[in-house]
């Protein structure tokens, strides 16, 4: 089989997941072996034009511009991933969507040249074009990059398994950070992968990884006010900070 | 026979713990922040054995987290997932882990014994350590798995001040405690009261005055079980955490050469959402209601119906872990405050087979595909015959029951026999919808590759019960394919059968199997044949009834007298099948329904396919509908 053509784009986001890919050292040649990288203007120097067979988009989409690259890209791409939670769920610039402010007072605070600036709230890209894999995380898991390229070139679906963050936590046996120290953990709700990551580090989950299946965020939104006594505008806090867009978050920072 | 005790006193616990070194690996309870967890042990000041209990419990180490089943490197090279162990010493086991490891036993010793949590039980020496102190959350003495110890350990301690009452449980535990005195009888008489008072002070407790698993029966629709749907997060940490829950997932995973790699289980849980999907993310138990009274359920009846062990031994651990503090104890007060009406319940008791293979059940054997047909667009029929000649000359089924074919690097999938089962010719063939990862890969094989295949599985048609009465056969879709070899078997012997009545139905013509075949089957004497589709496409011919399949019992000449039903179809089919045959007059007891679940293991260990208290891939996948028609929660 010939290698796959792959590339890697970038939107609204810290490229902090396209910096993570150039970290897979441990397997990197490996990979690099196994693929064609054909764009990725992070990494080197000499890019190519389309078509590739997959295509890895960071970052949410913000403006009129992006939008139209982010078409032209899904059209030139045979399998496009969202790479990372902006580009799943609007990730952390999607917390503009709910600070209460227009679009135009959010330009002129961030923003002094006001001329050219044309932005609209920020979404996971399949708010505009269908997406055939996601990659969660802040930053996305390595692991999962991994299985998922080495699942395209077998020609199968990866198998994510988005259960708990908690699940993960347990098989650590890490001495829970909500019921022992009070902590406001989002594990429970948050979607496993990244091993959890946080909590073993002793912090507490921020659901970086977007809402696991079925969870219930209203649940855990009133545990959060009712046993650790968290205001409201905290808990709106924590469920709108990285996929405040998906409607079982919002079920969170609606709860209370 | 009198108990064979010993005392060890405080002070000589190094030196016991230091010679148990000498031949074995210690682990015991050890403190993790304000917490404990089982761990390895150097000497015995590592361990907190005043601990109450431990994040995990020491399932950990017989039913790992995560388990090599098999390693493989493409088909031609495929081991065993074993590691070797050296001999072991879990000190300090309180009774309810004891029980819950029995329990273990039960599923993965029992049927199809598994090499891998053998091998670590035979190897590990269990010391138990009686409760003095009831735990936070436990409940153990309503169980009677604690606070004592009765059974399940080779040696067993009681803390009676400055010395331990050591109880011998085997022979490994006679050796272990040479050298140490025998108890007094004032001794022994301090370990009792000891424990008395423990069990005296525990007041968390389980008591519903009578059958429990009835109670519950009984109390399925109770609004309780809302009022915790409304709270539980699915996160799964009460399985998890639990000594007795078994159920795991399977996973091929592939290095970057896509060829070597292994076959690993991980621990699953019925809370997930994803625990009972299947292809085409078809999702059996999508309510939180339903998942989470399966937990419970299973903890305090169905356990005990499908391996008469105790489900839940009462550690406490789940309600512990819970960010709900979702009880056990408080959920049946709560009902036991305020029960639905009491009503006749029957508990279902799935029959009880005991298999004993010689060989890993988890190895594939390997089998070469001799021939492929094409059913349709994507459905093809494979016929397969085993490499080693005495695995083919030795394999037998019946009609009904169910293979799993294994493409290494990819999964497996269980699939019905679709040839007969009284056509021995050393081959045997599986008619397969491509829908996913595994029956996609198959479906891009050719004559002369090899997959892997285990089994048979299963209960399969009733072709006993069925002799010298009518047969009424209805299938929908792919459904029929493990039908077909009824249809051969009767065809075969058909002055054993009376009135035979094929119904078969198709989402479109062109869904149609082996279409090919019904001229032969129309040609068995005594016998009709009834095609259906839900649809025609424009310009597409044909002359039979439009309609699901039920439209076809109004022509059909099958009345109920004498007569088996047997049907295999999707889910929401069979169920209207069903139904319209009671309004008929039907009775439930000549039924028989072939049953689809996700299945990993098909040897009752997975537990994916449970289904209440049956396991589809060994109580069925055929069932008598009489048998489950009462199952708390529904068949369809
Ligand atoms: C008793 C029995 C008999 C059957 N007989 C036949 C038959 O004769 N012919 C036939 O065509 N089919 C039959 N089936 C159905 C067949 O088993 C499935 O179609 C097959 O397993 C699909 O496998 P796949 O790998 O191709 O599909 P996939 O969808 O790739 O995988 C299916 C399995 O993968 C797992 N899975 C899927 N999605 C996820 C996810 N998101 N996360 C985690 N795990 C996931 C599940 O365990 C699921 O069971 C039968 C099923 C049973 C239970
Ligand atoms: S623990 Fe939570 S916040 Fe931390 S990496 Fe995992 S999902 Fe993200
Ligand atoms: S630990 Fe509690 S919240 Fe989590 S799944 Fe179990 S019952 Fe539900
Ligand atoms: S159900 Fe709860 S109390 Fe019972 S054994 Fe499991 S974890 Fe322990
Ligand atoms: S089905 Fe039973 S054994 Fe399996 S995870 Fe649920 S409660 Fe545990
Ligand atoms: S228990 Fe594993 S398939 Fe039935």
């Amino acid at each position: 089989m010939a290698k796959p053509k792959i590339a890697f784009f970038k939107f609204s986001s810290c490229a902090g997941c396209q910096l993570s890919v150039l970290n897979i050292e441990p397997v990197l040649l490996d990979v690099l072996g196994a693929i064609d990288i054909r764009y990725f203007v992070m990494a080197k120097r000499e890019n190519h034009e389309g078509p590739y067979d997959i295509g890895f988009v960071e970052g949410a989409v913000t403006s009129p511009k992006e939008l139209l690259e982010l078409k032209k890209i899904r059209e030139e791409c045979s399998v496009l991933v969202a790479m990372g939670t902006c580009a799943c769920f609007g990730g952390l610039p999607s917390i503009k969507n709910y600070s209460g402010f227009s679009q135009k007072e959010l330009e002129e605070k961030v923003y002094t040249e006001l001329w050219d600036l044309k932005s609209f709230p920020a979404y996971g890209i399949d708010y505009y074009v269908k997406v055939d894999y996601y990659l969660r995380g802040c930053a996305i898991d390595l692991g999962e990059l991994v299985t998922l390229i080495k699942s395209a070139l077998k020609g199968i679906h990866p198998r994510f398994r988005f259960h708990s963050v908690c699940n993960e936590c347990k098989m650590k046996e890490n001495v829970c950070l909500f019921l022992t120290k009070g902590k406001p953990c989002m594990g429970s709700v948050t979607a496993a992968g990244c091993g959890a990551l946080c909590p073993s580090l002793n912090r507490p989950c921020e659901g970086c990884r977007g809402p696991a299946s079925d969870c219930n965020a209203a649940s855990l939104a009133r545990s959060f006010v009712e046993d650790l006594g968290l205001s409201k505008a905290d808990v709106v806090r924590k469920f709108r900070k990285y996929a405040g867009n998906t409607p079982e978050f919002s079920k969170g920072a609606e709860a209370v | 026979m009198p108990v064979e005790a010993f005392v060890l006193p405080k002070s000589e616990l190094g030196s016991f713990v230091a010679k148990l070194k000498a031949d074995y690996e210690v682990f015991g309870p050890v403190a993790k922040g304000p917490k404990f967890v089982f761990g390895p042990v150097e000497k015995a000041e590592d361990m907190r054995l005043d601990y109450d209990t431990t994040i995990l419990p020491p399932k950990k180490y017989f039913h790992q987290p995560e388990q090599d089943l098999m390693n493989f490197s493409g088909v031609a090279d495929v081991a065993e997932g074993k590691k070797p162990v050296g001999k072991r010493v879990l000190f300090g086991v309180h009774p309810c882990d004891v029980n819950g490891l029995l329990s273990l036993d039960k599923v993965f010793l029992g049927s199809y014994p598994d090499p891998y949590y053998k091998e670590l039980r035979d190897k590990t020496a269990v010391i138990a350590l009686n409760c003095v102190k009831p735990c936070e959350y436990g409940f153990c003495a309503s169980f009677n798995t604690g606070p004592e110890a009765d059974v399940g350990f080779d040696l067993s301690l009681t803390d009676i001040g400055d010395k331990f009452v050591v109880v011998i449980g085997s022979a490994r535990g006679k050796e272990m405690a040479a050298g140490l005195a025998p108890a007094a009888e004032e001794d022994l008489v301090a370990g009792k009261r000891a424990l008395r008072a423990c069990q005296h002070d525990m007041t968390r407790r389980i008591d519903v005055g009578g059958d429990l698993g009835e109670f519950l029966h009984q109390n399925f629709d109770h609004p309780v079980w809302m009022e915790e749907k409304e709270k539980c997060l699915a996160c799964g940490s009460c399985t998890a955490v639990c000594p007795t829950c078994y159920c795991f997932a399977v996973k091929d995973m592939v290095d970057l050469s896509l060829q070597k790699g292994g076959r690993t289980r991980m621990w699953d849980s019925c809370m997930f959402y994803e625990f009972s999907r299947v292809a085409l993310d078809h999702i059996f138990m999508p309510d939180r209601t339903a998942r989470l009274k399966q937990r419970m359920y299973h903890k305090l009846t169905y356990y005990q119906q499908q391996f008469n062990a105790t489900g839940c031994v009462g550690c406490g651990r789940c309600v512990a872990t819970c960010v709900k503090h979702i009880d056990p104890v408080d959920v049946i007060n709560r009902i036991q405050e305020n029960p639905l009406p009491a009503k006749e319940v029957t508990l279902y008791r799935p029959p009880v087979k005991i298999v004993h293979t010689e060989v890993n059940p988890w190895e594939p054997q390997k089998a070469v595909i001799k021939a492929i047909k094409k059913q349709t667009a994507d459905v093809n029929t494979y016929t397969f015959e085993f490499v080693d000649p005495q695995v083919r000359d030795s394999y037998t089924y019946d009609n009904g029951v169910f293979n799993l074919i294994s493409i290494f690097g990819i999964g497996e999938s269980a699939i019905s026999i679709s040839s007969c089962a009284d056509e021995n010719t050393g081959t045997f063939d599986h008619t397969v919808r491509a829908v996913g990862n595994v029956t996609k890969a198959l479906a891009k094989m050719q004559v002369g590759d090899v997959v892997g295949i285990r089994g048979p599985y299963g209960f399969g048609w009733p072709m006993e019960e069925m002799k010298g009465k009518n047969v009424l056969l209805v299938a929908g879709g792919i459904g029929l394919a493990p039908l077909r070899g009824v249809i051969k078997s009767i065809q075969k012997n058909r002055d054993q059968f009376g009135n035979f009545e094929i119904l078969y139905g198709s989402r479109t013509p062109d869904g149609m199997l082996f279409t090919d075949e019904y001229e032969e089957w129309r040609k068995i004497p005594n016998t009709r044949l009834y095609l259906t589709v839900d649809y025609v496409p424009p310009g597409v011919e044909w002359g039979h009834n439009i309609g699901v399949v039920t439209t076809l019992f109004d022509k059909m000449t099958s009345r109920k007298e004498n007569t088996i039903m047997i049907t295999c179809g999707p889910d929401i089919m069979m169920k209207f099948v069903v139904l319209d045959l009671l309004k008929r007059g039907w009775s439930p007891e000549q039924l028989y329904v072939s049953l689809e679940r996700r299945m990993s293991c098909g040897i009752k260990k997975c537990g994916n396919c449970q289904m209440g208290p049956v396991f589809v891939c060994q109580d069925g996948p055929v069932f008598k509908y009489a048998d489950i028609m009462n199952l708390p929660g529904g068949v369809f």
